[in-house]
C-alpha cells in the first residue's frame, strides 16, 4: 500500500529541540512527510484553521500557550487532528493528563529516537481514525435505534385505530344490543386502548428527547390556568380512587416563560403518578409561587400521601425507563419513560426538577421554570452592536373581531398564521417578534421591537398590513386587524454598544410601553 | 339530504369504522384508498366533507392535498387530516397544505365529529347517548 503524504504540524519555540526534531523526520525512511514548524499557538490556531493537517506535534511550554491549556487549545480548533505533546522528563504527570484532554500521545524530549518518533505518529494518526470511525458508527446506530423505534410507534397507531373504532361501534350499541355485563367488559377493553396509546405517545416523546428533538416554544403562559386545566383534566381519575385533588395558589403565581402544552404536559404526567401512587382515601396537592432563593424562577410542587420514594432512589426514578419495584397497591402500568420526559422538559425550558420523600410522609415533586419578564427578554436584543438606527420602534399587531371576542379555536388558528405573516415582513437581524403574551383582552396583540427610525417603521407597517390586506380568508372569518408604533429615542453614544445600565433603563421603558398598550386595550373591550 | 363525506385511507379495517360511525350520525360516506383514485372520487361525488389520511400509496395525503387545491371546484372542500404521523411537525405543514385541522390516530369519536359538525356549520349536538 502506497502512503500518502503525512502532513505534520510542529508547534515548538525552541530552535534547537525542532531542528532535532526536523533532521529526525528528514531521515529516509517508509513515512512520506511534509513539515510545517511554527513558534507559537496563534500562528498554529490560524494554521490549523486554513490547511490541512494530519497530525500535531505540540511543544507544552510555548511563549502564548501552556501545559494543559496548549492541549485544550489545539484541540478545539481541530478536535479531529491526532496530537502528540512533546514533555520534558520531569512532566510525566503532566503527559498522563493531556492524554486526558485527548491527546493520543507524548513523547519526552531528549529521549525521542527517531524509530520511535515514526511509530508515535503513525500510532496517533491511526487510534485518531478507528475514534472518529467508531463515534461514527455509535452516532449512526443510535440514529437507527431511534429512526426504527419512532416507525414503530407510527405502525402501531394504525391497527389500535381499527380497535378503538369497533370496541367503540359495539359499545356505544351500534351494531346491535349489548348487555350490562359486555359493556363493563368493553369499557375495560377500551380503557387498555387509552393505556397503549399513552404508551406509545410516550414512546415517541422519549425518542425525540433522546435525539435532543423535543420541541420547546416558549412564551408567557399562566401556571395557574396550567395547574387547574390538569387538575379538572384528572378530577374523574381522582375521584375513583376517592383521592382528593387540591391546589394552592392563594399567593399571586408569576407567569411563567413556559411552552403551555408542555406545562401541561408535566403537571399531568406528576398528577398522574402522583394519583397512581397513593391509597384509596389519599390526597393530592399542588402548590405554585416564585421561588425564595431566586425571584427569577417560579416553583411548582406537587405532593402525594403515597408510599413515598426511598431515599437511594430519588435520582435514579428520572433516569429512562426505570420503574419503582412496584408496591402491591400500585399496579405496573406505563413504560416508566414519563418521569424522564418530565425531567427533559423542564430543564430544556430552563428548570429543575427534584423529588424529596420524607419517611412516612409521600413524596413531593418539585420543579422551577424560569419566570416571563418581559425586560430580560428585551435587554439581549438591545445589547446588538449593529444598531442602524438611532430609535427603536415598538409596533404593535392586533387582530380582533367584527362581532366582539374571538373563539379559543380562531384565536389559535389566527395567531399562528398572523405570526407567520409578521415574520415574513420582518428584517430577520433588526426586528424582533415577542414571544406571545397574555394579552387579556378581547383579540390578540404581538409586538415587534424593530430597530428603525421613522422611515423604517413606516415600511414594516405598509409591508404588514399589505400581508393582511391580501389575506381573503380574514375578512371572511369576520376578523379585524390594527398596526400602531410607538419610538423610543436611545440616549446619543459614540460607543458601539449600550452600557448595560442604559440596556437596563430601556428595557424597563419597552417593558412598560408594552404593558400599558395591553392595558388599554383590556380596558378599552370590557 | 344527508352531507357526503368522501374518506381517503388505505387501511380497510379503518376506513369500515368511520363508514359506520359516520353512517350512525347521518353522513353518506365514499371511499378512496390511494392518491390517484381521490382525486376521481372528489370529482364524481362532490363530497362536502373530506378525511384524509397522510400515508397512502401512490403519493401521500400531501400530494392529494396538492391536487384537490389546483381544482377550482374541489379547493373549496373541507379537508381533515387524521393520520398516525406525529402531529409536531405533520400539523403546521398539513395546516398549511390547506387542511383545516388536524388529529391524531386513533381520533376520539365525539372530537372528530364535533370538527366535523364545525366544518359543515352544523350545530354540534351531543353524540349518541354513551351507554
Amino acid at each position: 500500500m502506497s502512503e500518502k503524504t503525512v502532513r505534520i504540524l510542529l508547534v515548538e519555540d525552541n530552535a534547537g529541540d525542532a531542528r532535532l526534531l526536523r533532521e529526525m523526520l528528514n531521515e529516509p525512511g517508509s513515512l512520506k512527510i511534509e513539515l510545517t514548524h511554527l513558534g507559537c499557538m496563534s500562528e498554529a490556531v490560524h494554521h490549523l484553521a486554513t490547511s490541512a493537517v494530519n497530525i500535531i506535534l505540540l511543544d507544552l511550554g510555548l511563549p502564548d500557550a501552556q501545559g494543559l491549556g496548549a492541549v485544550r487549545q489545539a484541540h478545539a480548533v481541530a478536535p479531529s487532528v491526532p496530537l502528540v505533546v512533546l514533555t520534558g522528563l520531569d512532566d510525566e504527570v503532566l503527559a498522563a493528563q493531556a492524554l486526558q484532554e485527548g491527546a493520543q500521545d507524548y513523547l519526552i524530549k531528549g529521549q525521542i529516537e527517531t524509530y520511535a518518533l515514526l511509530r508515535s505518529l503513525r500510532y496517533a494518526i491511526e487510534r485518531q481514525r478507528m475514534q472518529v470511525e467508531t463515534d461514527q458508527i455509535r452516532k449512526l446506530q443510535l440514529q437507527l435505534k431511534d429512526d426504527f423505534l419512532s416507525h414503530v410507534s407510527h405502525e402501531l397507531r394504525s391497527p389500535l385505530t381499527a380497535i378503538y373504532q369497533f370496541v367503540t361501534i359495539v359499545a356505544d350499541g351500534l351494531a346491535g344490543e349489548t348487555k350490562p355485563e359486555q359493556r363493563e367488559y368493553l369499557q375495560i377493553i377500551l380503557r387498555n386502548v387509552r393505556q397503549l396509546q399513552s404508551m406509545i405517545d410516550d414512546l415517541l416523546e422519549a425518542t425525540r428527547a433522546q435525539a435532543g428533538k423535543l420541541n420547546v416554544e416558549p412564551q408567557c403562559v399562566s401556571v395557574s390556568d396550567a395547574v387547574v386545566y390538569t387538575v379538572n383534566t384528572l378530577q374523574a381519575t381522582a375521584l375513583a380512587k376517592e383521592i382528593t385533588l387540591s391546589f394552592d395558589l392563594s399567593t399571586r403565581v408569576p407567569s411563567a416563560y413556559a411552552d403551555p402544552t408542555r406545562l401541561r404536559q408535566i403537571l399531568l404526567i406528576l398528577f398522574d403518578n402522583a394519583i397512581k401512587f397513593t391509597p384509596n382515601g389519599g390526597a393530592v396537592k399542588v402548590q405554585a409561587r416564585a421561588l425564595e432563593a431566586d425571584p427569577s424562577f417560579l416553583l411548582v410542587e406537587v405532593s402525594d400521601s403515597g408510599c413515598g420514594i426511598s431515599p437511594d432512589m430519588t435520582e435514579r426514578i428520572f433516569e429512562r425507563l426505570y420503574q419503582v419495584a412496584a408496591p402491591a397497591l400500585a399496579a405496573r402500568e406505563g413504560l416508566g419513560l414519563g418521569l424522564y420526559i418530565c425531567k427533559e422538559l423542564v430543564t430544556r425550558q430552563g428548570g429543575q426538577i427534584w423529588v424529596q420523600s420524607p419517611p412516612g410522609q409521600g413524596a413531593i415533586f418539585s420543579f422551577t421554570l424560569p419566570v416571563f419578564s418581559l425586560g430580560s427578554l428585551i435587554a439581549p436584543l438591545l445589547r446588538n452592536e449593529a444598531w442602524p438606527a438611532d430609535s427603536v420602534a415598538l409596533m404593535s399587531v392586533e387582530i380582533g373581531s367584527q362581532d366582539g371576542w374571538l373563539s379559543k379555536e380562531k384565536r389559535e388558528r389566527w395567531s399562528r398564521e398572523t405570526r407567520i405573516l409578521i415574520q415574513k415582513c420582518m428584517l430577520p437581524d433588526l426586528d424582533v417578534l415577542l414571544p406571545k403574551m397574555d394579552s387579556g383582552g378581547a383579540g390578540e396583540v404581538f409586538f415587534v421591537v424593530a430597530f428603525a427610525n421613522d422611515k423604517g417603521a413606516a415600511v414594516l407597517a405598509k409591508r404588514i398590513r399589505e400581508q393582511f390586506g391580501q389575506l381573503e380568508q380574514l375578512k371572511q372569518a369576520g376578523l379585524t386587524f390594527s398596526v400602531s408604533y410607538k419610538f423610543l429615542k436611545p440616549p446619543p453614544t459614540d460607543a458601539v454598544a449600550l452600557s448595560e445600565n442604559t440596556v437596563g433603563k430601556m428595557a424597563a421603558r419597552i417593558e412598560a410601553l408594552i404593558k400599558s398598550e395591553i392595558n388599554t386595550r383590556t380596558i378599552h373591550h370590557e | 339530504m344527508n352531507k357526503k363525506i368522501l374518506i381517503i385511507e388505505d387501511d380497510p379495517d379503518v376506513r369500515l369504522g368511520y363508514h359506520i360511525r359516520l353512517k350512525a350520525n347521518n353522513y353518506d360516506t365514499f371511499f378512496a384508498a390511494d392518491a390517484l383514485v381521490s382525486i376521481t372520487e372528489a370529482r364524481k361525488h362532490q363530497p362536502d366533507l373530506i378525511i384524509l389520511d397522510l400515508g397512502l400509496p401512490a403519493g401521500d395525503g400531501f400530494v392529494v392535498m396538492e391536487r384537490l387545491k389546483a381544482n377550482t371546484h374541489l379547493a373549496v372542500i373541507p379537508i381533515i387530516v387524521v393520520s398516525a404521523r406525529d402531529h409536531r411537525g405533520n400539523k403546521d405543514r398539513a395546516l398549511k397544505a390547506g387542511a383545516k385541522a388536524f388529529l391524531q390516530k386513533p381520533v376520539d369519536n365525539d372530537e372528530l365529529l364535533a370538527v366535523i359538525r364545525q366544518l359543515l356549520g352544523e350545530p354540534n349536538v351531543s353524540t349518541q347517548q354513551r351507554t
